[in-house]
């Protein structure tokens, strides 16, 4: 397996970015889905990029309002920064519940944003947050709202000449619930089913922003923006709930696999989505 | 830690030395240092890598395969096919000790022609590395023709289906009658019918199959191998076509058993290339290929139609069971048999008609798994014993009360076990311990509910496979130990035990044995670590041999201090008068006088456990097995009504274990099990879609992570009235069987449906309660 690829452990940035410009390659973070498309030899790449020695693109910042976490920042930094509490319970909640220990001391943001997969539990958090990724090749930077990089199934804006570098958002506004339920078929490394995240911010008893990113229910994570709409600048009855958790199932079109039928995470992604949306209006007013 | 409850105040309170306590046991040391080397972790040097290229159908034609592309990759030594192997057969039936086969059980070594499942071996590649063999495999191409195939036991019973095994694809049938089941069921009062369902399991061991295999100055076949049974030497020997004397298994300590390692695994392969190369040939499975690579637990289909009387009588029971037997025997007909003797459960049933076959299909092959067929029967008896109690509108516990068989009772083949029956103890006690019926329901989507089951599990083989077992045991001239024979240690304790059950009797301490196992050629033979039968078996000839010697000694020593040998007591590390411990030598010097007194300080002996003619073939009345083990395990579970998920809240195991050995390892056994019975229930199942494995990787194939399970709790009773060494029965499979129902009944008590197969996946509990909305 390991002969049968050029292994490239660049020591800069541009150096990395040089060399997916030139050939054709895969860029190996933790490599907890890699490594594993690679044993399968579902992926037989000629070049892999380590992104091993790029410290600088690990760890958590925060700059007046807006927290941005390095693409290489683990699973287990997460769970380790003390006001992820209060940055995003979402991406805790996601955090406390991802694999298993070993996977979350290697495995990444970038990577779980990465691999475009729709069952990535980092990701309907981060959108429900209104996160935005930087995306940087050796021509240039752009910014990319999280909520806009997927296209299709495993199918993303990111060119293959560009790296995810960073991911970030602003801190919830005062008042704002977030949160974020997995639902898999064992509590301990499992694969989520369904995955909801919402966020609502409120003024008094009616809602101004609305969030809810829904995974493992559609080719990609998606939001569920008919559903937020018909939150947004209401006063949340139990009726408007039940009502937003129908359209976000109906915008839900998932498939049916070892794990679950279709017709169960429709049922479950309208439960959830009822539950969370509930649990937050009840924090909140 | 546990607590042992003692109950029974007729059993005299005994104090051991080394029995019974919680003794860091002989392997733990190396184990937790890493220094135990594995099956895996031997190496040859000029030694070859295997692989096997297998089926990707279920049910084909082999029409073509060519392997010369494959052949001539640089590094590859050889390639066995069929076509190498013309007459040669490999026995699927139970191996062992007795010699004794069924007809028309054995499988071809290598597809000639027909494959009958998916992952069904074609061809054996050796090469210099394992890359080379991998790419190898690759290149060897072949043609399937697919075939129609079965893939239900219910379809492959129906005429005019695609037939697998034998004229009808049923492989095995067993029936138990008793009194009259149909006049039971006519005066039945009430008559409660259901049918449940259970999975394939996987075993899903740590270690993968694997071994090393070279021929040695003598032209023995030695093999290296991580196995449950080193008897296989025979049915190796065979399959290789040479004598039985020149086939040698090396066993290791094994990664985990459970029964997966109880049929012949990797050993074949390696004997043949071994043979065919004159090298040492190493195979290691992987992940992927241990999934296809060896047989499942059978999937059960048990229909059970229960009469009651209006005061909560069991008057006629009659069971259906229908087992998947998958493409290959194996071990189908003994594991529905013991689905069959166990039907009723720990109940008294006077009107019993048990109906059980075994059918064949183009589904992986089915063979022995923890429990075997007894726990897929538990699993069914007790839910639909609370399903009487609900329709009864009786107390649960009441209502099995009434029915519990007791010491001295006949179960369903008309056999009294010689041990005592203490299911109403264990019952009672699970029940207590988790706090009994709850009083409140709680509102909400979340649910809380309790449940418990009771089993009846045999240690010990069937007694008409005419079961021995061999151990030797010595005493050093420095006064340390040895004892010799052939039982694997598959990660439970085995070995250790045979050592705390040796120094027991000999009066010295664990730390003066040293256990030598596992070798077919150097060890006494054993039989095989299987059917809760190692302690029982193999304790019971370590300790008689150990009471030999230990009998020459005190007879000695009683020379040496004038008084008679009945007086005389072996114990920390001394022998001594028992009224007058002043009058005493240390065990060393009383070795030494044996030694030079030429006193034999050895003894190797032959245990035979209970024997028995076949059950009568229309009845199946008769002994069935050695003894039994009984006992409860309790569960609180919450379900989340809107997205079925299941949470176990606490788990109370009680068990009747006859008599610890090692205490830290009857707990284990019981934590493992609670485990393995807890995926059982919830989570983990093989799934075959036109018989190809569609749960190839644990990504899929789901068991209960740390964060899934609850501590256990666990109570041991102590009946110390079991045929195994100082009264102990076993607790390797019992350990399993109560899990699973106790979890289904616990669930049935949160939502108020039951869910009727297994695993209670979280989508099959939204379905129930979705059924039952649509009923109101
Ligand atoms: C046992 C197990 C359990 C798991 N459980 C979960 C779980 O509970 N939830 C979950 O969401 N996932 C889970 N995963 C999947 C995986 O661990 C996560 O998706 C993880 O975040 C991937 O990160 P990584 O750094 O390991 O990615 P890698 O494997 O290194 O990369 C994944 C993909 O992203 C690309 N990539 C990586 N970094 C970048 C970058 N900076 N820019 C551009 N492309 C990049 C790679 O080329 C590759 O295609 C599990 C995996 C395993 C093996």
């Amino acid at each position: 397996m390991y002969g049968e690829f050029k292994l490239e452990m660049p020591q800069q940035l541009d150096e990395a970015l040089a060399l997916i410009a030139e050939d054709p390659a895969e860029v190996l973070s933790g490599g907890t889905n890699l490594m594993i498309e690679l044993r399968a030899r579902k992926l037989r790449p000629e070049q892999v990029v380590s992104l091993d020695a790029l410290s600088e693109l690990r760890g958590i910042e925060v700059d007046g309002n807006r927290i941005t976490l390095g693409a290489r920042t683990t699973i287990s930094d997460i769970l380790r920064c003390d006001d992820m509490a209060e940055f995003g319970p979402s991406l805790l909640d996601a955090a406390n519940l991802f694999a298993g220990q070993m996977v979350r001391n290697m495995g990444t943001v970038g990577g779980n944003i990465a691999c475009s997969s729709p069952a990535a539990d980092l990701v309907p958090p981060l959108m429900s947050l209104d996160a935005e990724i930087t995306l940087v090749s050796s021509k240039g930077t752009r910014k990319v709202a999280l909520c806009d990089y997927y296209l299709s199934y495993k199918k993303d804006v990111r060119a293959p000449s560009e790296m995810i570098t960073s991911v970030s958002w602003k801190k919830l506004a005062k008042n704002s619930s977030n949160s974020f339920y997995k639902l898999a078929r064992r509590i301990g490394d499992a694969i989520t089913v369904t995955g909801v995240a919402v966020t609502l911010t409120m003024d008094g008893d009616r809602c101004t922003t609305a969030r809810i990113a829904l995974g493992a229910v559609a080719p990609t994570v998606f939001r569920a923006t008919n559903a937020e709409k018909i939150l947004e600048g209401q006063i949340l009855t139990d009726d408007l709930i039940t009502t937003a958790a129908q359209q976000a199932k109906a915008q839900s079109s998932p498939i049916s696999d070892v794990r679950a039928s279709a017709e169960y995470r429709l049922h479950t992604v309208g439960k959830l989505t009822h539950r969370l949306l509930t649990q937050a209006r009840d924090k909140l007013v | 830690m546990s607590t042992i409850v003692n109950l029974d105040d007729s059993v005299p309170n005994v104090n051991y030395r080394q029995v019974g306590k919680p003794l860091p046991r002989t392997d733990a040391a190396g184990k937790v240092f890493g220094k135990t080397p594995y099956a895996g972790d031997y190496q040859m040097p000029g030694m070859l890598h295997m692989r096997v290229v297998r089926a990707d159908i279920a049910s084909a034609e082999l029409t073509h395969l060519d392997v010369e592309k494959a052949r001539a990759l640089a590094g590859v030594v050889e390639i066995i096919t069929a076509a190498d192997l013309p007459d040669r057969m490999a026995a699927t039936d139970i191996p062992g000790q007795t010699g004794q086969k069924r007809m028309d059980t054995d499988q071809q070594v290598l597809v000639r022609k027909r494959v009958k499942y998916f992952g069904e071996p074609i061809a054996l590649i050796a090469a210099e590395t394992p890359d080379i063999a991998n790419r190898a495999a690759e290149l060897v191409a072949f043609t399937l023709k697919p075939i129609p195939g079965v893939y239900d036991p219910i379809e492959a019973m129906k005429p005019g289906a695609p037939i697998v095994q034998g004229k009808d694809n049923v492989v095995a049938t067993h029936k138990i009658k008793k009194g009259d089941a149909a006049a039971g069921l006519a005066a039945a009062d009430i008559v409660i019918e259901n049918t449940y369902k259970t999975p394939f399991q996987e075993h899903a061991f740590l270690e993968p199959e694997v071994g090393l295999a070279w021929i040695d100055e003598n032209e023995v076949i030695n093999i290296r191998v991580c196995t449950q049974v080193i008897e296989h030497f025979r049915a190796i020997a065979d399959a290789v076509g040479v004598p039985h004397n020149k086939v040698r298994i090396r066993g290791a300590l094994v990664g985990g058993g459970f029964g997966g390692k109880e049929d012949v695994t990797v050993e074949i392969y390696l004997a043949l290339m071994a043979k065919r190369t004159l090298r040492p040939v190493r195979l290691e499975y992987t992940r992927e290929d241990s999934l296809v690579g060896h047989g499942k637990r059978h999937p059960f289909t048990l229909t059970y139609k229960t009469g009651l009387t209006k005061d909560g009588k069991i008057c006629g029971l009659d069971v259906q069971i229908i087992a998947d037997s998958g493409a290959y025997v194996f071990l189908s007909p003994y594991v529905l048999l013991y689905g069959a003797v166990n039907a009723p459960g720990p109940y008294k049933v006077e009107n019993l008609n048990v109906f059980a076959q075994a059918v064949a299909t183009n589904n992986m092959f089915t063979s022995a798994f923890r429990g075997f067929g007894g726990m897929q029967s538990c699993a069914a008896y007790e839910q639909q014993m609370d399903e009487c109690a609900k329709a009864l509108g009786m107390d649960r516990i009441e209502f099995r009360r009434l029915n519990y068989l007791n010491t001295g009772d006949e179960i369903s083949t008309g056999f009294v076990p010689p041990s005592a029956i203490w299911t109403e103890k264990c019952v009672d006690l699970a029940w207590k311990n988790l706090g009994g019926e709850l009083a409140l329901k709680k509102d909400g989507p979340i649910k809380i509910g309790r449940g418990v089951a009771a089993y009846q599990q045999s240690y010990g083989r069937l007694t008409f496979l005419h079961d021995t077992s061999e151990a030797w045991v010595g005493v050093e001239i420095d006064g340390t130990v040895i004892v010799r024979s052939g039982v694997t240690d598959i990660g439970a304790g085995q070995v250790s035990a045979l050592g705390q059950i040796a120094v027991e009797i000999l009066g010295v301490s664990l730390e003066d044995v040293i256990i030598y196992n596992s070798d077919s050629a150097v060890t006494p033979l054993a039989g095989t670590t299987t059917a809760t039968r190692a302690l029982y078996m193999t304790g019971n000839a370590t300790k008689m041999a150990a009471e030999a010697v230990r009998k020459r000694l005190v007879a000695r020593a009683a020379k040496s201090f004038g008084v008679e040998p009945d007086v005389v007591d072996l114990g920390g590390s001394r022998a001594f008068v028992i009224d007058n411990p002043e009058t005493s030598m240390e065990f060393i010097d009383l070795v030494k006088l044996c030694a030079s007194d030429g006193i034999h300080r050895s003894e190797l002996v032959n245990f035979k456990a209970p024997f028995s003619d076949y059950l009568d073939p229309e009845t199946g009345q008769g002994q069935a097995h050695p003894d039994y083990v009984y006992g409860a395990h309790a569960i609180e579970v919450s379900v989340d009504t809107d997205t079925g998920e299941v949470r176990v809240l606490r788990s109370v195991a009680v068990h009747d274990i006859g008599q610890c050995i090692n205490r830290a390892a009857v707990e284990g056994q019981i934590e493992g099990g609670t485990q393995n019975g807890q995926g059982f229930a919830l989570s983990e199942e093989m799934l075959y879609e036109e018989g190809k494995l569609v749960t190839p990787s644990f990504s899929e194939y789901l068991m209960p992570t740390s964060m899934d399970m609850p501590r256990v709790e666990i109570s041991l009773l102590e009946s110390r009235s079991g045929l195994g060494p100082f009264g102990a029965k076993g607790i390797g499979e019992p350990a399993i069987s109560p899990v699973a129902p106790a979890i289904a009944n616990a669930i049935a008590d949160a939502i108020g449906v039951r869910v009727f197969e297994m695993p209670i996946t979280p989508e099959r509990v939204v379905n129930a309660l979705k059924g039952a909305v649509g009923q109101m």
